[in-house]
């Protein structure tokens, strides 16, 4: 397959996937000299993990994180931040409130030199429909988006399929405003076809109810595969900004036992995809494992890009 | 730098005010892979071997300020720092006494991006402890 002259795809590193190591055996700046170690040259931050005293570093350490990128050489990529629309219990944020967050967020964003922001809108009930000011509180963040330079890019994630009507909302909103700064981030774990476990924490967590049976549900629909076609990323192709790569193992062989790479680098390519792909390890959070884990996929995604005609930049 | 677990081994001792002691302190590190806005906390409760404490002799210490929950719930500036524990005081006459005891602390706080029916969200960690004073 000869891939589109337009593919420029490079490899991001989200430092999320050293959640379990992160400030236990890892700084920042570790994470940052592991990703640079296995050849990645992007970074992926949380805004409320990574970013110490969040809201408001300080100035000290927000030169000195300019200097680690410049250190071992990474772009920030996309930063990932949340609007807590449940922030109080008995009612949902306005949107003036959820724009005021989001706009702090930009500007952060801007200052720590990301050029994509993922607002974590997310469903609220399970006809995955998300709070309905997020319309509003994008319309009205749009302007310090170009003013900032932070494109916008709510998630697709499970269990949101790419064929729903939030991102029939997301790309008419899109469309309607012909902005280049509101897009969709996909997370690949859309694309899972295979049962997994679901455990990866070291104290339980329970979702709902503390009834185990309960539990035990919740925990299986949480996990079960979504089953999207890979090739319906063509046709959000014009509005994808970036990819999240994730994954919860992989194999000896350098396989993933839970998700078709091959079909999903066969349709970024066949699409004309430039950007990122972040890889996010969500798998066991055992310490030193992430190391590893994410070596293994970065080789797997190397080889699949290859063989589909694309060197990695 | 922080340890894995949830319920952090440093910290943990008596409280002493004005020559008495009044209780005791334990600190616990977010569950969550990211740090947790104070009016988002729903529970926050403390056992240890076997004594659960009530929410009214639990106060909360959240980076700039410490709190009962019920004082917090409107709160949306204090941040429970993924960066920095929490250390949580409960009130007990005498303290606990020296040596292990065996610690639950069960936090529940709400997530804005799952569904409702899947919420709210609540961690439960234990850990036997060394109380050295």
């Amino acid at each position: 397959m000869t891939p589109s002259p337009s593919n420029k795809i490079q490899l991001s590193v989200s430092v999320y996937s050293y959640t379990a190591d992160f400030l236990v055996t890892m700084s920042l700046e570790d994470c940052l000299a592991d990703i640079a170690d296995m050849g990645a040259t992007g970074v992926e931050i949380l805004a409320d993990t990574h970013i110490p005293g969040y809201p408001n570093p300080s100035e000290t350490w927000i030169d000195a994180w300019h200097q680690l990128l410049q250190k071992y050489r990474l772009t920030a990529t996309s930063v990932s931040t949340w609007i807590d629309s449940r922030m109080f219990k008995n009612r949902s944020l306005t949107v003036d409130e959820g724009l005021a967050i989001l706009v702090r967020d930009i500007k952060l964003a801007h200052r720590l030199g990301f050029t994509i922001i993922r607002p974590k809108l997310g469903v609220i009930t399970l006809d995955l429909l998300p709070d309905p000011t997020w319309r509003d509180i994008i319309r009205r963040a749009l302007p310090y988006a170009q003013e900032y330079n932070v494109r916008m890019a709510p998630e697709i994630h499970a269990p949101t399929p790419l064929r729903s009507k939030i991102v029939e909302d997301y790309v008419a909103l899109a469309k309607e405003t012909g902005t280049k700064y509101f897009g969709l981030l996909v997370d690949t774990g859309v694309f899972q076809n295979q049962v997994r476990a679901g455990d990866h924490s070291d104290s339980k967590h329970f979702f709902g109810s503390l009834d185990p049976a309960a539990a035990a549900e919740v925990g299986r629909v949480m996990t079960e595969p979504l089953c999207v076609d890979p090739e319906q990323l063509v046709d959000v192709m014009p509005w994808l900004f970036h990819v999240h790569a994730k994954f919860w193992d992989m194999t000896d062989e350098l396989t993933d036992p839970h998700i078709p790479w091959d079909k999903v680098v066969a349709a970024l390519v066949k699409g004309g995809y430039s950007g990122w792909i972040s890889s996010e390890y969500e798998g066991r959070r055992d310490l030193f494992r992430a190391a590893d884990i994410l070596r293994r996929q970065h080789v797997m995604l190397r080889t699949l890009f290859a063989q589909h005609g694309v060197s990695l930049a | 730098m922080l340890e894995a677990n949830v319920i952090q081994t440093k910290g943990f001792k008596n409280v002493v005010q004005d020559g008495r002691t009044i209780g005791f302190q334990v600190r616990v590190r977010c569950s969550y892979y990211r740090g947790i806005w104070a009016s988002l906390l729903e529970r926050v409760a403390v056992t240890v071997d076997g004594e659960r404490f009530l929410p009214e002799h639990t106060r909360l210490g959240l980076h700039k300020r410490t709190a009962t929950l019920a004082e917090l719930a409107d709160d949306a500036e204090t941040r429970w720092l993924y960066e920095e524990p929490m250390v949580v005081m409960v009130d007990k006459p005498g303290g606990l006494t020296p040596g292990m005891h065996h610690v639950q602390v069960l936090v529940t706080w709400r997530w804005s991006y799952i569904p409702v029916e899947f919420q709210p969200t609540t961690n439960i960690a234990e850990q036997q402890l060394v109380l050295v004073q």
